[in-house]
């Protein structure tokens, strides 16, 4: 009877230590919480992204954390989906007691979580999500985007292509919400600088159309001098297959924004046709800079594949999530918001800096043609142009605009 | 209204032909459907999966076997054939237990194995894109006539009799074949005079599930392998199967050639709203003939 007494005794302080411990533990953390799609082909971005968030906190862990506590990360699920993400966004916060969300690849969940986050004041870091809008007409003082987005690509993609000799363009894409953004954009930019280029014709296609042959023959028989293709994730690899099958690459030019990105790329290997060209804010291979070179470096190391743009979002990511804390001096969402807004940091890229009216990260863009270079087993874009960030940020008075007009 | 305005005959020509070589994949995997609908009664949902598992097999096999053209043959050529094996093993293990149930059952189980399908795709091959070159002598194009035609392309079009001819063969000239039709048309005589239905079921379930898996093989090198392909097949072959004809396999033929052929020439002709074509077209069939174009064994 007595030992069991003193076992019960010993059992209650070893509960009670347990949650205080607990409790300690959680107060010597700062937690985040990742919504994004782990699952069907958007997964393959997502995990880019979250590999090169963990390395980036590894690090700042290794050296001590942030302001003396841990940076740990939980992440969930959203499926591609709005519902499942906004459900998710909302036990993060009230049962995991996150101190910040990121995520994620789809702009709707994006939208829908950066109203929660609004609502909750807790700060949300977009991390893959491009719809202008995020920063743009539906912007807040607790909305990050570490990632480009549509307009910014829409310029880009103008400047760059202004300075070819096309003039009839026909247009293609995905039937959705991002190839119709990113169409409107090249396009609206594209006139505003030559305002002579005529549209021909358009083609769209349904997300995840298998098969783009018949799409190439009709535009091949329509005779543009150059194709704006606006189709993103999963349409990319099968369009350029197509595009090198039936030798659509050497009859016209065709741009498509992320051709030369390596997510792209190198599913192909060498059978990406050479010629297209594309844009993108990160090449593994470009800048040749030592910064560039040793986070190269380190990811092949820890992972064992080259990073891609998503590697370098996440990295960013954990890296600013780690400077706001510090210039904020404490754990307070408020401040952290206000921190992070203006803030500049290195990367392996070069200095980047969170804008100060929209809370746009502003990064260059690289325009670039696909080649097969030897030494890798797919192709790489050479005949790089870099077009700085201040050539594609949106100017404080179009984000007013854009905000008094929602 | 943005009609296309130079649209010449070599054009039309090419758009034709693009359209048939799609309607062959077409063809293949919903004759599969429309066989096993036609027999069993039961519209297989998995059989999308069995496509999406032949494409993901011709990869692997491709690829070990090592690059090259062989490679890509050698997967073409086992890949059906596994996915064969696999409907053989789920048919005999799981399947032939349940025929004696009520139907939605078995129309669960379908469904319950295009999930499993998916799953076990994500856990043996991951979430990343995978891309197969066609081989060497099949890449590039052939141009006559100021016409261009992918050599790939090609090849599915010489195919598309084949199995057409293959399957008639099957149904009509063989002993099996015979069987599986009396079956359609009444399962409980076929038992009635001493045939073992329970493996005529099985081997018409396998047969339909190879033509999957040889569509999915096919389609390999025009298409990025992933996890999405399964449904945004199923859905097209099942309206292929309706239009045409439930369990008829020439109806199956009937509504490839339309679905596909109204869908390239949407393209070249109003290419802003190509999606609507082959939809449309199948509302306008249902409208006449809501049973569908031919004679369903249903």
């Amino acid at each position: 009877m007595k030992k069991g007494v003193i076992a019960l005794l010993f059992v209650c302080l070893f509960a009670i230590a347990g949650i205080w411990s607990g409790v300690v533990y959680a107060a010597e953390e700062i937690k985040v919480g990742i919504i994004d799609t782990y699952s069907g082909p958007p997964s393959s971005y997502a995990l880019d992204v979250l590999d090169g968030f963990k390395l980036a906190m590894n690090k700042i862990n290794a050296g001590g954390g942030i302001l003396g506590k841990r940076l740990s990360y939980v992440t969930r699920d959203d499926k591609f989906k709005v519902d499942l993400g906004l459900t998710s966004a909302k036990e993060l916060i009230m049962r995991e007691n996150v101190n910040l969300l990121v995520g994620t690849i789809n702009s709707a969940v994006s939208l829908a979580v950066s109203d929660l986050a609004k609502k909750e004041n807790i700060p949300f870091i977009v991390t893959y999500g491009k719809s202008s809008n995020i920063t743009g007409a539906k912007g807040h003082k607790f909305v990050f985007s570490m990632n480009e987005n549509t307009e910014m690509i829409g310029k880009a993609a103008a400047i760059g292509l202004a300075k070819r000799p096309f003039v009839k363009y026909w247009i293609a894409g995905d039937d959705y919400e991002y190839g119709h953004a990113v169409a409107d954009a090249v396009w609206n930019h594209l006139k505003k600088i030559k305002p002579d280029v005529q549209l021909m014709g358009q083609s769209w296609w349904k997300v995840g159309e298998p098969d783009f042959t018949p799409y190439i023959t009709s535009i091949l028989s329509a005779k543009p001098d150059a194709v704006i293709v606006a189709t993103g994730g999963a349409g990319c690899i099968p369009f350029l297959k197509a595009a090198k099958n039936t030798g659509f690459n050497e009859k016209i030019p065709i741009y498509m924004h992320t051709a030369t990105e390596l997510s792209t790329l190198r599913p192909l290997g060498l059978d990406a046709p050479e010629g297209v060209i594309g844009t993108a804010n990160y090449y593994f291979y470009y800048p040749e800079t030592p910064e560039n070179k040793a986070f190269v470096d380190e990811f092949r190391k820890a992972y064992d594949r080259y990073p891609s743009f998503g590697s370098l979002i996440g990295w960013c990511t954990a890296s600013f999530i780690a400077e706001a804390y510090k210039k904020a001096g404490k754990v307070d969402a408020e401040q952290f918001a206000a921190a992070l807004t203006g803030l500049t940091i290195n990367s392996p890229i070069g200095n980047l800096t969170v804008g100060q009216f929209d809370n746009q990260l502003m990064l260059p863009m690289f325009m670039g043609v696909t080649k097969k270079v030897p030494g890798y087993d797919f192709l790489i874009a050479s005949d790089i142009v870099t077009i700085p960030p201040n050539e594609l940020i949106t100017t404080a008075e179009e984000i007013r605009k854009a905000r008094e007009q929602k | 209204m943005d009609f296309s305005s130079t649209i010449s005959a070599s054009g039309l020509i090419q758009q034709f032909l693009i359209g048939l070589s799609r309607s062959t994949i077409l063809f293949i995997v919903s004759s599969g459907l429309s066989l096993v609908l036609g027999v069993l009664r039961i519209p297989n949902v998995a059989h999308g999966s069995l496509y999406m598992l032949g494409a993901f097999l011709c990869y692997s096999i491709a690829t070990l076997v090592g690059a090259g053209s062989t490679g890509f043959w050698v997967g073409l050529a086992l890949a059906p054939f596994c996915v064969a094996f696999v409907s053989l093993v789920v048919e005999r293990a799981l399947f032939s237990r349940l025929y004696d149930r009520e139907h939605l059952m078995l129309l669960l189980f379908t469904f319950a194995l295009m999930l499993l399908c998916r799953d076990a795709v994500k856990m043996i091959w991951g979430s990343e894109y995978r891309s197969l070159a066609p081989p060497e002598a099949l890449q590039g194009s052939l141009s006559a006539f100021g016409m261009m035609f992918p050599k790939y392309n090609l090849f599915l079009l010489s195919l598309g009799p084949v199995v057409a001819i293959g399957l008639w063969f099957l149904t009509h000239k063989t002993k099996i074949g015979k069987i599986a039709r009396a079956a359609a048309v009444d399962r409980d005589m076929v038992g009635a005079v001493g045939i073992n239905v329970s493996w005529v079921f099985a081997s018409v379930f396998v047969i339909g599930c190879f033509l999957a898996g040889l569509g999915g093989a096919l389609v390999a090198p025009t298409q990025n392998i992933n996890q999405g392909m399964d449904h945004t097949l199923i859905m097209e072959a099942f309206l292929i199967v309706i239009i045409g004809g439930l369990g008829n396999v020439w109806g199956a033929l009937l509504g490839a050639l339309i679905f596909g052929l109204t869908d390239s020439m949407g393209i070249l002709v109003w290419p802003q709203f190509s999606i609507v074509f082959p939809y449309a077209v199948v509302v306008i069939a249902l409208i006449f003939r809501p049973k569908g174009l031919l004679k369903a064994t249903w």
